[in-house]
């Protein structure tokens, strides 16, 4: 039985593995998933985010100050970054660190213009209205003479949607207004600058084993990104397994197989061929990301070095865990599906209830996102069918029970067992039937007769 | 029968309110080339796919060499099923290999004696290409080698000529010949009888779910054929069948056929001829399977 189960297993995987599409979404996938991660921080690198802002100061006071603060909160990041870019003055061993901040957080560059005031305000305010207009400057930073004690400083711009600089921007206005209302109550000035020191918020994600790793959210992207590779592989490899099962009928092959076969080995052997063609997919895309990570790889593509976020180990272990059971669940249903119909067109409507199921979990992700660990989320991650993608994605939010994972999959075999089992039935009849399409009670006869 | 291979005893098979096979039983003995015959929608292939376990008989016994079929047994049999289906983009010989292995050879071994095969039916030179680029003729072939590569003493083919032309049809008849010659015994279902008039030593024919005519193909043509001669003379009908001891007269083509009482001597009615100066040929009527089966339905009605 197991010779046949691993011949049936070794064609399946051998016709897959030997196409041009095969190796072609291998190579693909990687090369989308990099320039997802890679180009924004190199594009950031390469001088993107670089302002120009001119300033109408009616105040005539606060516009030197406001340079001064702005420089304060961006310098230290992109004067650092600069460095790197150029490779100088900064020491080797800061370097990866530095850019694996900025492939996850743009630097900034602004520049002040300080503009002339003088003669009438609505004239000198329609003359710098006019060179951001030309595309003199990106925007205008306008600062009535009220200021600080009444009015508004205004941002004037064709485009208000840049938003990590309006941010810096606005805290540098703010900083110097409050600096100047504390001053004028009194306050020594350099007592002030140290009273409105800023605090950081410093994000540290805890870990299994209690240890503390920095992370502003490139953690969370990469496991994001892992759960949508699990959603479209799961889908992709359950479609094949369909497909494959609807070419067999529609050949006929089938029934020259399944008279030396059992046809529930045939389901088994082809289910863990396409699911080991899977695997090999994610050896093939982790040895790829390993070689493009890798230091000399990475200066050849131009980008000095680059560091990879790094996944905890277990997160990786149950991404391929996940990963299998996920596909072995829907791979059964999508096989039971290929048995029950002729072709994909009569297959649509079930085939579309399961793949419901499938994406009914990213429709969820923004609840879980938000209360990991609220019971309704547990339930729904314990949830056979949502278990691949929101199981997953908890841990990588919040420190799941040891209980839970061990629970998710044990609830997971059971349901695979069971569905093989039901599926099976289906299979069984299915593959010989030809001609008029099954209804769902058809189905329900085959399961309660075979 | 002495020696049976394959033996269907008291098999039925009932779909919703169908009933497919009623209470079927018949023997093949070994080294025969049986044709398992009847019109379409007889039961012959339910019949077959029960032999295969591909579908479950609801009563009955099926042996193979006096032990019950199963799941490893079946294996012991070459099964052509009436659709024939290949997998298209597989190579011609990886998918002969592939037919091989499921079927318990080892890879090297099938891979062998596919090669041979195909070097046989002058297909080497295809081995290394897809199914999909072969003519409908080649790729029957290929499924013909994937059926016998594991030298099965038992084939079993549903509707084997169908499809083929007549130079492939007549190739396959002559492998089937020199197959039985080897000792494999063949079952052919079939519901074109002409095409295997000439095959068969034994027959079973299968009408409305049933048996109603089984046994050695000989006796069944002596006893269908009983006193009836083929006879190419210049007096008609109505002449002849005036002729002392003649029960009935029919035209067959240019000749007639005429029966005699079953005691009568065939002598007397060549001398009766030959005084009326009229015979051209005389010589005894073997019926065909296509006359036999038509006979036999007649029959089976009046009884039922």
């Amino acid at each position: 039985m197991l010779d046949r189960i691993l011949a049936i297993m070794r064609r399946e995987y051998l016709e897959r593995v030997k196409t041009k599409a095969f190796w072609i979404s291998t190579l693909l996938v990687p090369v989308f998933l990099g320039a997802v991660m890679i180009i924004p921080a190199w594009l950031a690198a390469r001088g993107g985010g670089a302002f120009t802002v001119g300033v109408l100061d009616f105040t005539g006071r606060f516009a030197e100050p406001i340079r001064l603060e702005l420089d304060d909160l961006i310098g230290r990041q992109s004067s650092i970054a600069a460095a790197a870019l150029e490779q100088s003055e900064v020491v080797p061993g800061e370097q990866a660190e530095t850019i694996g901040e900025i492939a996850n957080d743009p630097i900034l560059e602004l520049e002040l213009v300080e503009l002339a005031t003088d003669g009438d305000p609505e004239a000198a305010r329609e003359r710098a209205k006019q060179g951001v207009q030309d595309g003199a400057y990106d925007g205008l930073l306008v600062l009535p003479a009220t200021l600080p004690d009444e009015g508004q400083a205004e941002y004037v711009s064709p485009n208000v949607s840049t938003f990590q600089m309006l941010s810096v921007l606005e805290r540098s206005v703010n900083n110097v207004m409050v600096a100047d209302r504390l001053t004028t109550a009194g306050l020594d000035p350099e007592a002030v600058g140290e009273l409105t020191r800023r605090v950081d918020l410093k994000t540290l994600k805890l870990g299994a084993k209690g240890q503390e790793t920095h992370d502003q959210g490139q953690g969370f992207l990469v496991s994001y990104v892992f759960m949508m590779i699990i959603y479209m592989t799961v889908l992709m490899y359950g479609i094949y397994v369909m497909r494959g099962v609807l070419e067999e009928k529609a050949s006929h092959i089938v029934e020259v197989i399944i008279s030396t076969v059992k046809p529930f080995e045939l389901m088994l052997g082809k289910i863990l061929g396409i699911g080991a063609v899977g695997l090999t997919q994610f050896l093939l895309w982790s040895a790829l990301m390993v070689a493009i990570s890798a230091p000399g790889a990475a200066s050849a593509l131009g980008m000095g070095s680059l560091e990879l976020p790094a996944v905890p180990a277990v997160q990786i272990v149950f991404f391929v865990v996940y990963f299998v059971l996920g596909f072995l669940l829907y791979g059964t249903l999508y096989a039971g599906i290929g048995a029950a119909f002729d072709t994909e067109q009569e297959a649509q409507n079930f085939q579309g209830v399961i793949t419901m199921f499938l994406i009914v979990p990213l429709v969820l992700m923004m609840y879980i996102l938000n209360q990991p660990d609220a019971p309704l989320s547990v339930a729904l991650s314990l949830f056979p069918f949502f278990t691949p993608m929101l199981m997953f994605l908890r841990m990588t939010l919040t420190q799941v029970p040891a209980v839970q994972l061990l629970g998710s999959v044990v609830l997971m075999t059971a349901t695979i067992v069971a569905a093989a089992w039901v599926v099976g039935k289906v299979y069984r009849v299915g593959i010989l039937m030809h001609g008029s399409k099954p209804k769902l009670k058809d189905l329900w006869r085959w399961i309660r007769e075979a | 029968m002495t020696d049976p291979i394959l033996e269907i005893v008291n098999v039925s098979k009932r779909y919703g309110d169908v009933q497919a096979v009623d209470d079927l039983s018949f023997t093949v003995p070994r080294g025969s080339v049986f044709g398992l015959l009847g019109p379409n929608g007889a039961g012959k292939s339910t019949t077959i796919r029960m032999v295969m376990r591909i579908i479950m008989a609801d009563t009955g016994r099926i042996l193979l060499d006096g032990v019950p079929v199963d799941d490893d047994r079946r294996r012991l049999i070459g099964y052509l099923p009436e659709e024939r289906g290949l997998y298209k983009k597989m190579k011609v010989l990886e998918h002969l290999v592939y037919l091989g292995t499921i079927r318990g050879l080892n890879a090297a071994e099938a891979k062998r004696r596919a090669a041979a095969w195909l070097d046989r039916f002058e297909l080497s030179a295809w081995a290394t290409h897809k199914i999909e680029d072969l003519s409908k003729g080649m790729q029957q072939k290929v499924q013909f080698i994937g059926t016998i590569l594991h030298r099965p003493q038992l084939l079993i083919l549903d509707e084997p000529f169908s499809g083929l032309d007549p130079i492939n049809t007549r190739s396959l008849k002559d492998l089937l010949i020199a197959m039985s010659a080897e000792g494999v015994t063949i079952v052919l279902s079939t519901h074109v009888l002409p095409q295997v008039d000439e095959l068969c030593t034994h027959i079973c024919l299968i009408n409305r779910a049933r048996a109603i005519l089984y046994g050695d193909l000989e006796t069944i043509r002596s006893q269908y054929g009983g006193n009836v001669w083929r006879v190419a003379s210049e007096l008609d009908e109505t002449e002849l069948a005036a002729l002392e001891g003649v029960t009935g007269v029919r035209p067959l083509g240019a000749e007639k056929l005429v029966e005699l009482e079953p005691e009568a001597e065939p002598r007397r009615l060549v001398q009766a001829l030959a005084a009326h100066g009229g015979l051209e040929s005389f010589t005894r009527f073997v019926p065909g399977l296509e006359n036999i089966f038509i006979r036999a339905v007649e029959e089976d009605r009046t009884h039922a």
